[in-house]
């Protein structure tokens, strides 16, 4: 995770706990509370990994799975750390149940090694937020999973591999693909053919 | 030798600051003197800061509508199982019983000519702009309230005059799940109030109005089972009720 001044995360932790313990004791507004703080970064990553019309549902489950686990929180993270890798796990999960696609993806890196990019300098311009979104859609999903995990979320190769459950070196090869995709999709001269 | 075939799975650590000193020099050594890999370096530095930039999206409104209502439902007691009352009702409330169902499917229908009616769900700026047919949208939402809202003061007559009918740990349960779907629809009736052009808050309204017209539906279906004596009709009935609430 994307380290932040550990002395500001002490202090959310200690707002994070009650904040859990109000949850957990049902206190009027606490959950609403929860959801208010985390969920639009959640619906964020949602959106990027298992796209637009199934993060509706998912984000829901996300939340209800955190209300039923709730009592598992113990304060080692931050609240929102917690949340989110129950909400990446799930959808990882969402992703895997799709069906084979996830596996052949992230076990076929060893017999689809990435070619060398084209013999020319840069290709892309200032990248448009709106261009990015719209070209992560049209990544295979794992290595989407990794660039959104690595690029977007800040996390390391080592906790990516921890979360999906691979090696580090196949997230780096994931990533690598990944950049040259979205490269190969935004550079200049194919948005002006299009 | 450093080539560029050995080098561009490395550029990626290079921006990202990962590599060891002895390493960076080298690949910096390589970048230096080759426009391709010294492209993608650039390349990936954009995309990688471009990345930093997507940051959280709102959800819309009806997420935590059925979050919230979930929650509600899972903390509620459950209603125990349907024991109908097979007595029969008085000619009276046989006619009270057809005039709700005739509110319900009429706000039905309303419904889901409203729903065909609906913008698209990521309408232009333009249409949008439309002020005359969000009015006209917020006119029809009005015409399917004032169905809802008739349907509803049929029921609770009903209901109230005829107590013996339903069960009244399901009588319980079902008033609660329709307050909590009346909480529902006002929360989602504000958001609409407060920006009547957005999708969002629309389709939440849509979805909760939607919810308590089968809720309702299936009451005056078991309602009709009991009427007829139908036992087992009266439990399907009620199970199709906890199902929908």
């Amino acid at each position: 995770m994307p380290s932040s001044n550990p002395k500001n995360r002490v202090v959310a932790q200690h707002g994070d706990m009650a904040l859990a313990e109000r949850c957990r004791a049902g206190a009027p507004g606490a959950f609403d509370e929860l959801y208010r703080t985390h969920a639009p970064r959640l619906f964020g990553l949602a959106c990027r990994l298992v796209g637009r019309p199934e993060a509706d549902d998912l984000l829901q489950e996300i939340f209800l799975s955190a209300h039923r686990k709730l009592d598992q929180y113990r304060g080692d993270s931050a609240l929102g750390t917690w949340l989110f890798r129950l909400a990446t796990n799930l959808c990882v999960d969402h992703l895997r149940s799709r069906g084979t696609k996830w596996a052949r993806l992230t076990d076929a890196l060893v017999d689809d090694p990435v070619g060398l990019a084209p013999a020319t300098g840069s290709v892309i311009g200032a990248v448009d937020r709106l261009d990015l979104e719209r070209a992560l859609t049209g990544l295979p999903d794992g290595c989407r999973t990794v660039f959104v995990l690595h690029d977007v979320e800040g996390f390391e190769h080592h906790e990516i591999g921890m979360l999906l459950g691979i090696a580090d070196g196949t997230s780096k090869s994931q990533l690598h693909k990944a950049r040259l995709r979205l490269r190969e999709v935004l550079s200049t001269g194919r948005r002006a053919g299009s | 030798m450093t080539t560029c075939e050995n080098i561009q799975p490395r550029l990626g650590d290079l921006v990202d600051g990962t590599l060891d000193a002895l390493d960076r020099d080298g690949v910096e050594a390589h970048v230096r003197g080759c426009d391709r890999c010294a492209g993608l370096v650039r390349d990936f530095e954009r995309l990688r800061q471009a990345a930093r930039g997507l940051g959280p999206i709102n959800p819309p409104p009806h997420v935590w509508l059925e979050i919230a209502g979930q929650l509600r439902q899972a903390t509620a007691p459950r209603p125990a199982a349907a024991t109908p009352n097979a007595r029969v009702a008085a000619t009276w409330q046989w006619a009270g019983l057809a005039a709700a169902l005739v509110i319900v499917t009429t706000g039905a229908y309303v419904f889901l000519r409203l729903e065909r009616s609906a913008p698209p769900k990521a309408p232009t700026a333009a249409a949008d702009s439309a002020t005359g047919s969000v009015q006209v949208f917020a006119d029809e939402l009005t015409e399917a309230m004032t169905h809802y809202e008739k349907a509803i003061a049929e029921l609770e007559v009903i209901t109230k005059t005829n107590n013996g009918s339903l069960d009244p740990a399901l009588a319980a349960a079902l008033q609660k799940n329709l307050l909590v779907i009346d909480d529902a629809i006002a929360e989602s009736r504000t958001a609409f109030t407060r920006d009547p052009t957005s999708v969002p808050a629309r389709d939440s309204l849509l979805e909760a109005l939607q919810r308590k017209v089968s809720v309702l539906q299936e009451t005056v279906a078991l309602m009709n089972e009991i009427r007829k004596g139908d036992q087992a009709g009266a439990a399907q009935a009620a199970a199709g009720l906890q199902k929908k609430s």
